[in-house]
């Protein structure tokens, strides 16, 4: 099994001792994010997220099938995450590692379980046809804080994507094509976004944001927080790691509200944007018989 | 079944008549297995758990589970591996549950991490530490359940450790849609209110208010959580003062059969 380079002991002394002195590698504030980017694909629902040096790329798609046995009114909405070894050396193929598990794990728990995506929407004909939703979570280069790009890429995609239009007439459901008629967004109900912070020292007292790979490296332990901008907690996981303060706990949630509606509304303009830049003036500007030439 | 939660305004009694600070009752017993390094056994209520501790140990040539924090990455430290096994009679609806089940890797880590921060693992380079448990049956709590016998097995076995990790849950009474300024927060959910109502699980190191583990998994206001991690992490100390008298009357206990000899400096240990 292949294993990251691990950072010498020196390395590891001086990036702790630089903290220590109120100092990142980076030059950043311990509360400030890497430059966060977002791009939209040509297609609907494809997210390009960087952040810093490290890039996910999530792609939605939806296709008509059999809803579960157990849940005949509820459409099917998977996140599947994939880390491949074009990231680092340390992922393989084929075997998840525990940090995909855990990945995949909290963004199932971020957007699925806290009812980000009404399922039920999904549905077409009850018990017999339902749209399955999934995204396609695929790392591109890994820099640190996969979590919170990993998500902003999976909100993103899902706010972006828009499946095609469905109809049912006397039984006969038709799926029409986007020339056919305009497609449609999903029905969405609320943007949760993953705030991670880092701890080091002994006692975990300082705590920073958006960790970069070395950073992780070097960390006595994490903590991801999910909210929406409406200030509800979606998931909380410190899994293990040095123990911090309660009231430490209690600041860093305040701290990821902020964030996270500075990342709600990163997302709402850049949506518009596209919207924006897509508009091609409506159905006048098609009809007319004026062009460039 | 949706859980009735209307009378709990009347007569501020929960399902199960516990009152918000309440815990349920605790029975744990260690030095339950006599071939293990370090065994326990512990019920809160309804859950029943049971730990089995191997080690420190010379790492075996296969690695079955999944390690912790020094997972294989550094020599300097024993790696913690935790396995857990729910059994199939454990709840109600029987769920075969793969090897690869995530929910089940995710305990692992977190029990495995959880543990790794409090053990001295740097004292004893190369080795492994396999703590294996077995669920024998679920009725909330189940982290919490897991983290506090495996905390008291570790006792047992003699492994070095800064303090007990305790863990313990802690819930809102009323679900994250109201807004409700009202809500309680309550303490040590089982089954049917963790289903229902907003929940966290907080594990923290002693009696300190330093939290190890914290898992939120239902959608809650901001501003509850800090109502619902002070009855946690409450519930904590009280859960370290339970676990801290089983260890107790069962070294006493050991003293007085001969088991063991009575060490030095233990002269005001109370042996009626």
């Amino acid at each position: 099994m292949p294993r990251e380079a691990e950072p010498s002991l020196n390395e590891r002394q001086f990036i702790l001792q630089a903290l220590q002195e109120n100092l990142r590698l980076d030059g950043r504030e311990f509360d400030q994010y890497r430059p966060l980017e977002l791009t939209f694909g040509d297609q609907y629902g494809v997210a390009d997220v960087t952040l810093g040096k490290t890039r996910v790329l999530a792609k939605a798609s939806a296709e008509v099938t059999v809803p579960y046995v157990d849940r005949p009114l509820d459409g099917i909405f998977n996140i599947a995450t994939e880390l491949s070894p074009m990231a680092s050396p340390a992922f393989e193929v084929g075997r998840p590692t525990e940090t995909e598990v855990l990945i995949s794990r909290l963004l199932e728990k971020t957007v699925r379980r806290s009812g980000a995506l009404d399922t039920e929407s999904l549905c077409l004909v009850a018990g017999q046809k339902v749209w399955s939703v999934r995204v396609d979570v695929h790392v591109l280069s890994h820099d640190g804080n996969l979590i919170d790009a990993a998500c902003f890429a999976v909100v993103s995609a899902l706010r972006h994507f828009r499946k095609p239009d469905t109809s049912m007439e006397s039984g006969i459901l038709t799926v029409y094509t986007p020339a056919e008629r305009e497609p449609v967004a999903l029905s969405w109900l609320h943007s949760p976004f993953c705030v991670t912070w880092s701890y080091f020292g002994d006692e975990g007292e300082i705590a920073l944001l958006d960790a970069t790979w070395r950073e992780e490296q070097v960390r006595a332990g994490s903590c991801t927080i999910s909210l929406n901008r409406h200030g509800e907690i979606c998931q909380i996981a410190k899994l293990g790691g040095t123990p911090v303060e309660a009231v430490t706990l209690l600041q860093c949630t305040n701290t990821a509200l902020t964030k996270v509606q500075e990342f709600s509304a990163f997302l709402d303009r850049k949506l518009a944007e596209d919207i924006k830049r897509r508009d091609k003036g409506g159905l006048m500007a098609e009809l007319s018989a004026e062009n460039d030439r | 079944m949706p859980l009735d939660t209307s009378a709990y305004s009347l007569a501020l009694l929960r399902v199960d008549g516990r009152r918000w600070n309440e815990l349920r009752r605790i029975h744990a017993q260690i030095r339950t297995q006599a071939a293990a390094d370090g065994s326990s056994y512990l019920e809160m209520g309804h859950t029943k758990v049971m730990c089995v501790v191997t080690g420190p140990s010379e790492p075996g040539p296969r690695r079955g589970t999944t390690g912790g924090a020094a997972a294989g990455a550094s020599k300097a430290a024993a790696e913690v591996a935790v396995s857990v096994v729910v059994a199939g009679f454990s709840s109600v609806d029987r769920k075969k549950r793969g090897r690869g089940d995530k929910r089940n890797l995710e305990l692992q880590s977190t029990i495995s991490n959880a543990l790794a921060a409090s053990l001295h693992t740097h004292l004893f380079p190369h080795s492994v530490i396999q703590v294996s448990l077995h669920v024998l049956s679920q009725d909330g709590s189940l982290l919490a359940a897991l983290i506090n016998a495996a905390t008291l097995a570790c006792v047992d076995a003699g492994i070095p450790m800064t303090d007990y990790v305790v863990a313990c849950t802690a819930g809102s009474t009323s679900t994250y849609a109201a807004g409700d300024e009202s809500a309680d927060p309550l303490l040590d959910l089982n089954h049917q209110e963790e289903q229902e109502l907003p929940g966290l699980t907080v594990a923290t190191l002693g009696e300190t208010d330093r939290v190890a583990v914290l898992v939120c998994e239902s959608r809650v206001q901001v501003g509850r959580l800090e109502g619902m991690l002070a009855v946690g992490v409450d519930g904590c100390k009280q859960v370290r003062e339970i676990l801290d008298r089983v260890v107790r009357e069962k070294g006493k206990r050991m003293v007085l059969e001969g088991t063991v000899v009575k060490g030095e400096g233990l002269e005001d240990m109370d042996l009626d």
